[in-house]
């Protein structure tokens, strides 16, 4: 920041140095005062602002931002008055004798205001621009995991190794099963896949889970009004089954039970997961990562105009999705259209 | 040897019963699906090491391995989990030994020769770290060599003596007691929530407050459901008990 403070320090003192007419010799001269003024004040105002750091991160950028401008023109003044006395002490007036004390003073801070403003503005976007790049690594990050919780992938590694001895059929079927909902996770995240084409990965994930969990896992499906080639996001359902079998069955000494419905209204899908939920256990505390990867994915791909709502009701948690109905030849005449 | 091993998944169980026979034909094993089964075997049979899964119903490997430390001769336990961010970060700082599923034969070998003991003040440390599961679902008592398991939804009050705590509670609607060996403060952070401290003495269910009586020598006792006698309340904690109660009237 020091650098970028004396590079902005120097170019003002260029401008202030060209910007009046007049013979050559004289211009060095100039550009050596000025420079030196204005290092003098850029230097002075960043070192107080890195002094006031600590108490400034305590309150909003917004507050941060007036008392960093407000701390700079006094700055601003303390060097120009500092700077005229030192003149008048040494009696090189002529320096400065075309102004007055007072119009020294209102020239300086009006240049300090607006350069000051102005890189506050500049350190302010640059800062905005690092948060928001850490915060995107993150994000993916932890966009992956939201789709799909580490344990899984090591409990069915654990399912295959002890299905290879035993039942070797069901290992490789095992196996299929997590190859094909991995290749579609690693797919981007803005893929739409055809409805059976969701289903059929839910019941890959499902045909995994029920290896490891056995009878305590109970699911029912009632999907078959949902029309086959209505379009959705890649792996949407998916999570919601993952937190059914997280918070409903995993927990429960017996398991539980699981339905899924889908259904098909005025143009609209209308997705329901249920699990049961007993009350008498101490229930795990999810990090809702889930749900809200799911209604941000929602937002990009549906604008507003999809749903997913969740309550809880005599013993069942219900997670209810709302999706408009687009087929697969809409998509295409669109994209032929912006094409 | 005789090893017990415990986990809520079939095929998990399977493959560490193959690999134990593998490691050694005269093994003994055993299986339990949960925390309380696991209890209920190390009761019955004694096992001398016990595999033991984390995450489970009912009741959670780390629970269970905390009753199980009450014995005077609790037997060796490993832990074993798929993929437990925070166990494993507290297992690594407390030097507690525990297997990755899938587990290698080569490691499980290991970690059955070496057969590390473990104390009750590592539990305690990976038990702070279990955000999962804050507190216990049961109270556990040495009662002749055996665990005696205490649901906590059938306690009604701790009441601190000399030296012990003995603790009452309904057994098929009966009120008993029996002595545990764990302090009132500890209690009382762990249970906040339903268990309330009315005197240096006394940690009680608040759902069974009855009323308050005040005595002719000045002291004031509180009567709880199900139980004849008063317990007294100190006047630091006076002030509290009244709050909650004028809080639970309405229901």
């Amino acid at each position: 920041m020091v650098f970028s403070v004396v590079v902005i320090s120097e170019l003002l003192a260029f401008i202030l140095t060209l910007a009046p007419m007049r013979l050559e010799y004289q211009r060095w001269n100039d550009l050596a005062l000025i420079s030196l003024f204005i290092q003098w004040n850029g230097l002075v105002g960043s070192v107080t602002l890195c002094a006031l750091r600590p108490f400034l991160t305590r309150y909003s950028n917004q507050f941060a931002a007036i008392v960093s401008f407000l701390v700079l023109l006094l700055s601003i003044t303390f060097i120009s008055e500092l700077t005229f006395s030192v003149l008048h002490y040494y009696l090189l007036t002529d320096m400065i004798s075309a102004v007055t004390h007072w119009e020294f003073l209102l020239h300086n801070l009006l240049i300090g205001g607006i350069i000051g403003a102005l890189a506050l503005r500049y350190f302010y976007i640059q800062h905005q621009w690092r948060v928001k790049m850490e915060s995107e690594t993150c994000t993916k990050l932890q966009l992956l995991q939201a789709r799909i919780r580490p344990h899984f992938l090591f409990n069915s590694m654990n399912t295959i190794a002890s299905l290879t001895r035993t039942q070797p059929e069901v290992a490789e079927r095992i196996t299929e099963d997590l190859a094909e909902l991995f290749r579609m996770l690693f797919k981007s995240d803005h893929e739409m896949i055809p409805w059976s084409s969701e289903l059929h990965l839910c019941q890959r994930y499902i045909e995994i889970e029920k290896q490891r969990l056995g009878d305590r896992l109970q699911i029912s499906w009632q999907v078959k009004s949902v029309p086959a080639d209505a379009l959705v996001p890649a792996l949407l359902l998916q999570p919601l089954l993952e937190n059914a079998i997280f918070h409903g069955i995993e927990p429960e000494i017996n398991g539980g039970e699981i339905k899924v419905t889908g259904q098909f209204r005025n143009k609209q899908l209308i997705l329901t997961v249920q699990n049961s939920h007993s009350q008498n256990i101490v229930h795990r505390q999810g990090n809702k990562m889930a749900l809200e990867n799911i209604r941000e994915r929602l937002k990009t791909h549906y604008d507003g105009l999809a749903r997913l709502a969740c309550h809880e009701e005599n013993d069942w948690y219900n997670v209810k999705l709302t999706i408009p109905y687009i087929k697969k030849e809409s998509i295409k005449k669109d994209s032929s259209k912006t094409v | 040897m005789k090893l017990l091993i415990v986990d809520d998944e079939p095929l998990a169980r399977e493959r560490l019963q193959l690999l134990c026979q593998e490691i050694n034909p005269g093994f003994e094993l055993l299986q339990a699906e949960n925390g309380l089964q696991a209890i209920e075997q190390v009761n019955n049979s004694e096992p001398d090491v016990v595999l033991m899964d984390i995450r489970m119903p009912g009741m959670g490997g780390l629970e269970a391995a905390q009753h199980l430390m009450t014995l005077t001769k609790p037997p060796a336990i490993i832990f074993t989990t798929a993929y437990d961010e925070y166990a494993l970060q507290a297992f690594e700082a407390q030097a507690v030994d525990y297997l990755l599923k899938p587990i290698r034969k080569e490691k499980l070998i290991q970690a059955l020769e070496k057969g590390s003991r473990l104390n009750k003040l590592q539990l305690e440390h990976i038990g702070q770290q279990n955000t999962e599961a804050p507190h216990r679902t049961h109270i556990s008592a040495q009662v002749g060599g055996s665990i005696l398991l205490i649901p906590i939804s059938d306690i009604l009050c701790f009441l601190a003596d000399q030296k012990y705590i003995t603790v009452k509670y309904f057994k098929d609607k009966q009120l008993v007691e029996t002595i545990i060996e764990d302090t009132l403060k500890s209690l009382e952070g762990e249970f906040e929530g339903k268990f309330l401290r009315i005197h240096r003495n006394a940690l009680i269910r608040k759902k069974h407050i009855e009323a308050l009586q005040k005595l002719a020598d000045g002291r004031t006792v509180l009567k709880l459901k199900h139980l004849d006698e008063g317990l007294e309340v100190s006047r630091r904690h006076l002030s509290i008990v009244r709050k909650l109660m004028k809080q639970q009237i309405p229901h």
